[in-house]
């Protein structure tokens, strides 16, 4: 079985192919053509194909002998114009490809921001409500493009009859990722914590690839939307304390109610911020509860359709962010390959 | 009037928040290559029908006025193509990769009666406009002299020094650097009219894969001097207009709003510094307020754009001159064609 991963140089993306190659599957990484890759110490295994999605003539060839495409390439800097014509215009022209190939089997990466936390109460899960039209132009960038990648990907697959499995992970963390968006407002190395109680739906980068590559393999996958998450998640303040201690970043965290700054964000917002174009994100309310808002997270659909356990607990998963670095790729996966992974 | 606008990316969100808030225009139509940009921008902006074939659309809406908002090279052939069909054309800065195109365009513009304006916006921004306000009314004085200096990091790995997909505006002779010649000559035009002759000096700095990242050029024009500048590498970003009158002189950044004047002062001569530091310095703050103040309107930085635009739906409507005249773009773009490099590289340097 070969797989086509795209972004597979990423932060998730190296981890997916680890993955796969653990599950003793071929892998072609599609990696920019820019893209360094020394320090991946892939092996000579994996068929680098280099394209860019945006501008690439060569796409089509990228699907020769693919059984399975895992689509995780996302543009997550720049503005959002720059955003939207990688993610998503990037997409449609991956997908063109596709269609004129005989793989007819995807794995996509979508992600938390589809949907609209706002109008969510108590629990989110996979029915929880996504964001609508014309709310979502709102939102930032990222959002857009992942909400729109998402649409695109669910045409496509709607015209051409194609098995497609969308996960959507929460935050994921692990190595030099250890800071997350729902820690609340960093100022320099001091923290203003928003909902110190606050569980974070996280995903540990390594836990995150283990549910792609079992998606990847996995028939009962087929057809499902999966939050992936590890778990109901640590409290905000609780993994704040492990960064900090695991990081060494010394710093002040000064906790704020949760009800207490979105009522002031949500006054600043009609009062001030409405029509201004450039307001950081947590002064938007949508964008402020995306990012704080306190749900109730879990990934029941998640096991119960895999059978799927986190490799790594949270302890583990700590000691893997922040702990002595251990070798790169080519050392043995840490669960045994051709099996659904689980403590 | 029905407005069109042939690409969706960046610059055209810009045209599509301004013509929203136009009277009497009705957003008819977009087109862009990506279906999905297309139909985003469409229910982003309440546009009635979205396209992929730009020949689709102006067969089917039969538009009044086309933005064609795409990267450069391909202008030349869907400004055509919509005069072609009929309509006047806003075509964004360069309007064309050479001055044969352009003066093709204006041909085929006098042959439909149409009309074609190039997005010259920084032209309208609030300090030119008060600059030439003065002018007008006598207290500036003959202009002498223009400088225009834009400061601006464009080797990022994100926009046209990409490695990994090469920005169309590297096809263009200068390079990246081309795509703001429009800006320097369409501020220098406006204070010192066409150019009679030009030198310049075309350089490169850092590794990238641009072709230029340095460029000068010095200008002898109508009413007077210009010294125009780009620079990759001077920083922070800025954009400064300096206007030398006989009377007055005036100073900006046009990528805030700060605009300082130093003229005349009925005061003991040895204390004019001191009086001249009060005042720039008022005029500074007030400016600082005010650039604070523009992030939560609607155009931000664009607001000459939106000037421009609302100026020129203005005019289309009442049939009365436009704020960029043909004659105008002609003059810009002779100067701007001036000012290009003659070699596509820098020349290398003798040992």
């Amino acid at each position: 079985m070969r797989a086509l991963v795209t972004g597979a140089n990423g932060f998730l993306g190296r981890h997916v192919v680890d993955a796969l190659l653990a599950r003793g599957i071929e892998v072609r990484a599609l990696v920019r053509p820019a893209a360094r890759l020394e320090a991946l110490g892939w092996p000579p295994s994996v068929d680098v194909f280099r394209a860019d999605l945006r501008s690439s003539r060569e796409l089509p060839r990228a699907f020769e002998g693919v059984d399975v495409l895992l689509h995780l390439a996302a543009v997550v800097s720049g503005g959002e114009d720059a955003q939207f014509a990688g993610t998503v215009a990037g997409t449609e022209r991956l997908l063109d490809a596709m269609a004129s190939s005989t793989c007819r089997r995807l794995v996509l990466c979508s992600s938390f921001s589809v949907y609209d936390y706002s109008s969510t109460t108590r629990t989110l899960d996979e029915d929880a409500r996504l964001h609508q039209m014309p709310d979502i132009y709102s939102l930032g960038g990222y959002s857009i493009a992942k909400w729109w990648q998402e649409r695109v990907t669910r045409r496509f697959v709607e015209k051409h009859g194609w098995d497609l499995t969308v996960l959507r992970p929460g935050f994921i963390w692990g190595r030099d990722h250890g800071y997350l968006a729902a820690l609340g407002q960093q100022f320099g190395r001091h923290h203003l914590v928003i909902g110190p109680l606050t569980r974070i739906p996280m995903t540990h980068v390594e836990n995150c690839a283990d549910v792609f590559a079992l998606a990847a393999v996995d028939p009962r996958a087929r057809g499902q939307t999966l939050n992936v998450v590890d778990g109901p998640g640590e409290r905000v303040w609780t993994y704040l304390s492990d960064h900090m201690r695991g990081s060494g970043e010394p710093g002040w965290r000064l906790p704020i109610p949760y009800r207490l700054a979105s009522a002031v964000v949500r006054l600043a917002f009609v009062t001030v911020f409405r029509q201004a174009t450039k307001v950081p994100a947590i002064l938007t309310p949508r964008k402020f509860d995306a990012m704080l808002k306190p749900l109730r997270f879990e990934n029941r659909r998640l096991r119960e359709t895999l059978s799927w356990t986190p490799p790594f607990n949270y302890r583990q998963c700590l000691a893997r962010t922040y702990g002595p670095a251990s070798p790169p790729a080519a050392a043995p996966a840490p669960w045994p390959s051709g099996t659904a992974a689980s403590t | 009037m029905k407005a069109a606008l042939i690409g969706a990316g960046q610059i055209a969100r810009q045209h599509l928040a301004c013509l929203n808030t136009l009277p009497g225009v009705e957003l008819a139509a977009i087109c862009d290559l990506s279906p999905a940009t297309a139909e985003a921008a469409a229910e982003r902006y309440r546009i009635a029908a979205w396209f992929t074939d730009h020949r689709a659309m102006l067969e089917a809406v039969r538009p009044d006025v086309v933005h064609v908002t795409t990267p450069p090279t391909s202008h030349f052939q869907l400004a055509m193509d919509s005069l072609d069909a009929g309509a006047h054309v806003i075509v964004e800065k360069p309007a064309t990769s050479s001055f044969e195109e352009l003066e093709a365009l204006v041909q085929r513009a006098r042959e439909t009666g149409r009309h074609l304006i190039e997005d010259y916006n920084y032209v309208f921004n609030h300090a030119p406009l008060e600059i030439l306000e003065r002018m007008e009314s006598g207290q500036f004085g003959a202009v002498t002299h223009v400088e225009v200096l834009i400061c601006l990091d464009i080797l990022g790995p994100g926009g046209f020094a990409d490695p990994n997909s090469p920005h169309p505006a590297l096809k263009l002779a200068g390079g990246a650097i081309a795509d703001f010649l429009p800006h320097l000559a369409s501020l220098a035009h406006l204070f010192v009219g066409p150019h009679r002759t030009a030198k310049t000096v075309w350089s490169k700095r850092k590794d990238s894969p641009l072709p230029f990242d340095e460029f000068r050029g010095v200008v002898e024009a109508e009413r007077g001097t210009a010294a125009l500048g780009f620079s990759s590498s001077a920083q922070p970003d800025a954009f400064w207009l300096r206007v030398y009158g006989e009377r007055m002189q005036a100073s900006a950044n046009l990528f805030e709003t700060r605009l300082t004047f130093d003229g005349p002062r009925k005061v003991p001569k040895p204390l004019r510094p001191f009086f001249n530091g009060l005042e720039e310095g008022k005029a500074i703050r007030r400016a600082a307020l005010a650039t604070l103040l523009r992030k939560f309107g609607s155009s931000g930085a664009y607001e000459g754009l939106w000037e421009l635009l609302a100026r020129t739906y203005r005019a289309l409507a009442d049939e009365s001159a436009l704020p960029v005249s043909v004659s105008n773009v002609l003059a810009v773009n002779r100067m701007v064609e001036a000012l290009k490099p003659s070699e596509q590289r820098p020349t290398e340097k003798q040992p």
